[in-house]
Formats: structure tokens, sequence, C-alpha cells
């Protein structure tokens, strides 16, 4: 009997102790509420999402501490949302509730999903409210976050591919540096060259299976990557990966690797933070990457860094790359006096002054025109004359609608897809057999995603 | 005695009945139906919200192709699965899968078993040896991820340097297929390591010291008591180690995700780690679901079959 009303009486404290529990999350989340909203409640609070890390988060909160001092009518809370892939879905998976951002920044190639989940009020809006002088900012870059006229979302954080080199190397081995928009050939002769005359000590050149770069080497050769003018005109329905020059410009790497010139330093960040370190120990004597990396290339960097232009096939003319980077999307679910802070903000990110400093500390483009004439990017351009190089790419390329990105849903599948293709060729595999794959891939996938969404 | 109870008796009135013992006061038969939901309702509300709508929600979403917003918008059946099991990809990603459990689990019992028995002899600072080999079991995921990414790194990693000191060839562990799969399976077995050491290790303690001596008086060599003591005697354990390290290793995912993302080539892309990328990367509920529901199908496959074959074999 005692061992009973003993085992009863230890249910009821374990009972009593899981309403505790509960009861002091549930007065935990109330009373933490009234706490954060009194904090705004003189300013209009707006919540900005971001996916910026390192000197480029620094900067970032900068610009949210100075924008909040600068005026008394809102307060921007900037919070940081881990990797760019994770964001996208995070900004979805709120939407409506109070958890979901005001104002947010999404990658690249999100830009048709984003859109097209109508959750957002296109910035074209409000340039129109405020008759914004909109061709202060690149034109190749807002023409990647617009469609059919309207633009969607500002473009922000903003890089180009380019290629490195190391110029102190190149001059030891006494080999001519490669022109400032080279070609394929152009490429190949210095990768041969370093390889021979180092005896391999130094590694010619490498391309990073990146499905990035892959678009790229599309973009720069005026090729579409999916129908409907890469969507520009339309919803895509299928993707053409197996096209002549792409399949030329993935027979040029294959080749090279073949012959020891080029290496493979695999996919991802591992990849990257490895070329990296190579190139900075002169190992390592020409690779391609977003110009965001300047700022990690320079400093410390005894030897003097070569910058030129995203290299196209030989025998045409370069089209120009896309941008890469992300873009600053407004939420439609936030009253309007929200929304008209999130664009202030926005307004105030892309001032000269802002977009100058924004060059000088973290690698990524200044988009507004007269940034150009500002102090600090002066004196970088004195300092770094090859840092001028990728914001010289942007401006000379006309943007058309084979290198302002493609409008299509599903570009983290295709990325994904042609990475494997890419790491097939690397390893060997047979160029035009590993394209159809992922094309096919890719296809069924379109395929799903515009029946699922009624397109 | 229940039936003596008619639907017109109040039983509050009955003096005699099974619970007069317990019932001081008042009447558990009555009050049980509300005790039971006292103390049932909270597990079965969290398991309710937290497993079952899960499960449930789960498979609905998994017959349908859902749109950019993640909302499940055309109802396709069975298709889902078809496209799947067909894929030549996702066929890839089975085999992967099933050559990492078997690797993982093979190799963790094997040298858990091997560092027990070794710990378990009494020697000089054998403790020290002990805690060493259980070590594992305090390290977090992503330190291992970064403690192997430096032994397999290309330029710099400890296993090339042992390798050129050798004259081996270089490997390029994490960029080439089929090394990549065996550095993960490594790191997985090291980080497996100290718990199944530590688990193995109690079993064998606990084996009756007699044994031994009766087994040792008959002349038995030390290879014959290790498999006709020793194994049949921790059998339970090892049947527990086994199933949990499998389960563990169907659903291994920090390790990958930090080493490989699942490459190179897809070789590394394990059945859990397709569902992250499709679910969280790719947006694509449906089929993510129709994968969680085939990957929760093959575990619960495989622990029953376990049950069913290796449990006979046990000895409690």
């Amino acid at each position: 009997m005692t061992t009973k009303n003993g085992s009863q009486q230890r249910l009821l404290i374990l009972g009593a102790i899981l309403v505790a529990v509960i009861a002091a999350f549930a007065g935990w989340s109330v009373m933490s509420k009234p706490a954060a909203q009194a904090q705004g409640a003189k300013r209009t609070k707006v919540v900005f999402w971001n996916e910026m890390t390192g000197p480029a988060q620094q900067q970032l909160n900068t610009f949210v501490k100075d924008f909040n001092q600068s005026q008394s009518k809102y307060e921007v809370v900037s919070e940081f949302e881990g990797n760019y892939n994770e964001a996208v879905q995070k900004i979805i998976n709120t939407h409506g509730t109070d958890a979901s951002p005001a104002v947010f920044q999404s990658m690249d190639i999100s830009t048709s999903q984003i859109h097209h989940t109508g959750y957002t009020t296109p910035v074209q809006k409000f340039i129109d409210e405020d008759h914004y002088n909109v061709n202060q900012i690149a034109a190749g870059a807002r023409a990647f976050y617009a469609n059919k006229g309207t633009q969607l979302s500002m473009p922000f954080n903003t890089s180009q591919p380019v290629l490195y080199y190391n110029a102190t190397l190149l001059k030891k081995y006494k080999i001519t540096p490669p022109p400032v928009n080279p070609s394929y050939s152009d490429i190949t002769r210095v990768a041969t060259q370093l390889t021979d005359r180092s005896h391999k000590k130094v590694q010619g050149m490498t391309v990073e299976i990146y499905g990035w770069l892959f678009e790229q080497f599309m973009a720069n050769a005026g090729v579409s990557l999916a129908n409907q003018e890469d969507g520009h005109a339309g919803t895509p329905t299928a993707v053409n990966f197996t096209n002549a020059a792409t399949v030329k410009t993935m027979k040029w790497i294959q080749d090279n690797l073949k012959k020891g010139d080029f290496v493979n330093y695999g996919a991802g960040a591992n990849a990257q933070n490895n070329e990296t370190a190579s190139f900075l120990s002169g190992r390592l004597g020409m690779f391609m990457q977003s110009s965001a990396s300047i700022g990690q290339l320079t400093t410390g960097n005894q030897d003097q860094l070569g910058i030129t232009y995203y290299p196209h096939p030989d025998g045409q003319k370069s089209n120009g790359v896309a941008i890469g980077g992300a873009s600053l999307w407004i939420s439609n679910d936030k009253p309007s006096n929200v929304q008209r802070g999130a664009w202030e903000f926005i307004k105030y990110l892309m001032t000269a002054k802002s977009q100058a400093q924004w060059q000088v500390a973290t690698g990524y483009l200044a988009l507004n025109k007269d940034s150009q004439k500002e102090a600090v990017l002066q004196n970088l351009y004195k300092k770094l004359p090859a840092t001028k190089v990728p914001g010289e790419q942007l401006r000379a390329a006309t943007p058309n609608a084979t290198n302002s990105g493609i409008f299509l849903q599903g570009l983290i599948q295709e990325r994904n897809l042609t990475q494997t293709a890419m790491e097939q060729i690397y390893n060997g595999s047979d160029i035009q057999k590993s394209l159809a794959t992922a094309q096919k891939s890719m296809n069924a996938y379109i395929q799903g995603n515009n029946r699922a969404n009624g397109y | 005695m229940q039936q003596e109870i008619t639907p017109a008796s109040k039983p509050s009135l009955k003096p005699k009945t099974l619970n007069q013992a317990n019932a001081k006061g008042f009447n558990l038969h009555v009050n049980d139906k509300w005790y039971a939901l006292a103390f049932l309702g909270p597990s079965v509300l969290i398991l309710g919200v937290f497993v079952f709508y899960p499960m449930l929600r789960t498979l609905y979403l998994s017959l349908f192709l859902t749109n950019n917003v993640g909302r499940p918008t055309v109802f396709i059946g069975l298709k889902n699965y078809v496209n799947l099991l067909t894929s030549s990809a996702y066929q890839a990603s089975l085999q992967a899968t099933a050559v990492y459990v078997i690797g993982v689990v093979a190799f963790t019992l094997i040298l858990g078993l091997l560092l027990a028995q070794m710990a378990v002899r009494k020697l000089a600072g054998i403790q020290w040896f002990r805690t060493i080999f259980s070590a594992t079991m305090g390290v977090s995921v992503s330190v291992a991820a970064i403690f192997w990414l430096f032994i397999f790194s290309p330029s710099i990693g400890l296993f090339d340097q042992i390798g050129t000191l050798l004259h081996l060839p270089l490997v390029q562990w994490l960029t080439t297929p089929g090394p990549a799969m065996i550095a993960v399976i490594i790191s997985t077995v090291w980080m497996n390591l100290g718990f199944t050491f530590l688990i193995l290790f109690g079993a064998l303690q606990m084996v009756p010291q007699p044994l031994y001596e009766a087994a040792a008086i008959e002349g038995a060599s030390p290879s014959y008591q290790f498999f006709h003591v020793t194994l049949p005697m921790i059998s339970p354990t090892l049947f527990f180690t086994s199933t949990v390290t499998l389960i563990g290793a169907f659903k291994s995912f920090g390790l990958i995700d930090l080493m490989t993302a699942g490459g190179p080539n897809n070789a590394t892309n394990l059945m859990v780690y397709q569902v992250y990328r499709d679910a969280f990367l790719n947006g694509n509920y449906g089929l993510a679901s129709a994968e969680s529901v085939i990957l929760a199908v093959i575990i619960a496959l495989f622990t029953l079959l376990q049950f069913k074959f290796l449990e006979k074999r046990v000895t409690y």
C-alpha cells in the first residue's frame, strides 16, 4: 500500500514538474514579447535578415548602426540567418508570422523562386513613388534582379567572377601575363609555361567544380542555359547543357587536366579554401573565383596579385558574365510604415558613400556610379590597381538575356547537377554523356516544378 | 466480481470491490479513467504533436508535388516513389548508404570489441588507456570533422605526409569517390568507438571470472575461451550496440555535411543527406518526404531483421 502510494506520489510530482516546465516556457514567451516591443516603441522596428559573415558582416552592422543614428523614425534590427541556401527556406517558412523579416537579403539564384512566392513587394513600387534615380545603380547588376521591366529587388553585395594570377610568379619564370580579357588559349599558354618552367613545382591553373563558374562559361560564350531566353521572356521548360560551346569548354578543361597543366581541387568550401591556400603560398599560378575574394588575396600576400576578366572561348568576343552575390527584398506581410522603413534603409545602403565603403571593406563592387569619385575608393585603386578590374568588367558588358542571370526556379538543383557532371568530366568521363545525364534530370525537375506551381 | 456490478448499481456504493484495498475515501475504479488521462495526456499530446502528426504529414506530402512555398498542390500518387526508385542517382545513393552502414557497423563493433578486450586486462596504467579509448565520446561532430579534414587535407594532411615519407602515391582523399567513402567511414568509426568501447568494456567486466577458470582447467585455449565463453556472455550487449550503431549509421549527417557535403560525384551522398538536400536546399518537400518514408521503412526493416535473426543467437 505504501509503495503504491509512493509511486502515485512520485508520478504526481513528475506531472507537477512537467506542468511547471511547460508553464515556465509559456510564461517566458509571453514575457519576452513586451520587452522586445518596448524597445522599438517610439521607432518603427524594421527586421533585416542577412547572410553575411566575416568583414562583410562587420561592415553591414556598421551600416545598420549608422542608419539608426542618422534618423529617428526607424530602428533596423539586423539578424544573421546562416548560409544563403538555408535562409531561402527560412524566409519562405516564416512568411506571415511575427518572426518574418521586413527586409531580407537573398542570393542571386533564388531570385525567380522568391519572386514567384508572391511574398514580396517589388522595389519598383518604391522607386516609382520616390522618383528614385535608378540609373545611378550599375545596369548589369539591376538587370539580374529585374523581370520584364520591373525591378524586383535591389542588388546589394555584388561580385564578378574573375581570374586571379600570381604576377610575381609569372615574372620569376619570365612568362608574359595573360591579357586583361583573355581567351581560353591565353590561359592554356600561361598554365603550360608555369608548369613546365617551374618543373611542376607550380600548378598552372584550376577551375573549381562550381555550378556558378559553369553558368558563367555559358554566359560569356553568349549561350542560354535555359530556354525562353534564360527565362527572361517566359517560364523556362527545359535547359540546354549539351550545346557546342559548353562541350568545348569542358573539353578544354578536361584536356588540360589530363596533360597536368590544370589541377582539380574538387568542389565546395574545402576546394575554395585549399585553392586559396595554394595560391597564397605560391604553389598555384591561376584560379577563378568571385571578385569578393580580393580582400583575402591581398592582405598579407607578399606576391603581386594579377586580375583578368573571365576567360572567353577562342574566336569570339566575350559576351560578359553575370553578377553573383545577393539582393535586398521587401516583404509584403508588413504594414506600409515598416515597408517604408525597409526602403529607406535600402536607399541608405545604396548611396555613393556607403557603396564605396562597402567595396573597400569587402571586395564586393560599389554599384553606385558616383562611388568611383569617393576618396576611399580612389585610395584603394591607387594602392592596388588590380582591384579596378572587376568593376571594369561589370561596366564593359552590355546587359542582354544571356549575361543577366537565369530566371529559373531550382537553380540550386541545377548547380548540384552541373557540379556532378563537372566532377565526372574532371575524372575523365565522356563529356556529352555526363552533360546529357544532368540535363535530363534537370528537365524532369523543371517539369515537376512547373506542374506543381501551375505554370 | 466484475459481473456483479449491474449498470443500475452505483459502483461507489458497492462495499466490496477489487479496488477496496486501494480506495481510501474514493473509488479508484471510477477515477482511474481520469488518472489514465492525466498521466498519459502529456505524453500523448507531445508524441502526437511531435511524432505522429509529422509522420502522417510526411506520408501525405510524399504523395504530392509541392510548389515553391512548400504546399502540396498536385496529387501524383506513388509517382515520387517510382521516380526515386528508378532513378540511377537515387540507386547510387542507396548503394552508398549500404556500403557506409555495413562498413561503419562492422568496423565499429570489431574495433570496439578489440579495444575492450585489451582494456579489460589488469595491467599497470590501464586506467589511462581506458580513458583514452572512451575519449571520443566527448568530441562533438564539428570538432571531429575539422580534425579529420586536417588529416585528409591534400596539401597539409597527415596521411599524405606519411605517404610521402614512405614514397606512396598521393591520395586525394576527399576529392576522389572511393577514398572519400573510406575517409568518412574511418571518421565515423572513430566517432562511434568511444561509446561502443565503453558499453562492451562494461559487458566484459560482467562476465563471471569462474567461467574462465573452469575453461582454463578444461584446457581451453584463449581463442576458444573468447568464442565460447566471452562472446555468448556479452551477446546481449553486442546485439544492443549493433542495433544502435546501425540506426546511427543510417542517420549520419553531421560528418558528411562538414567533410564532403555528399560529394565527390555524389559518392558520399547518403540517403539522409539526400533528404536534407531536397527539403532544405531544393525546397522539394514532396520528394524529400518520399525519401524519408523509404529511409524509415528500411531502418524499420533492418531493425526487425536484426531482432528476428540476431536475437535468437543472443544468450541472456
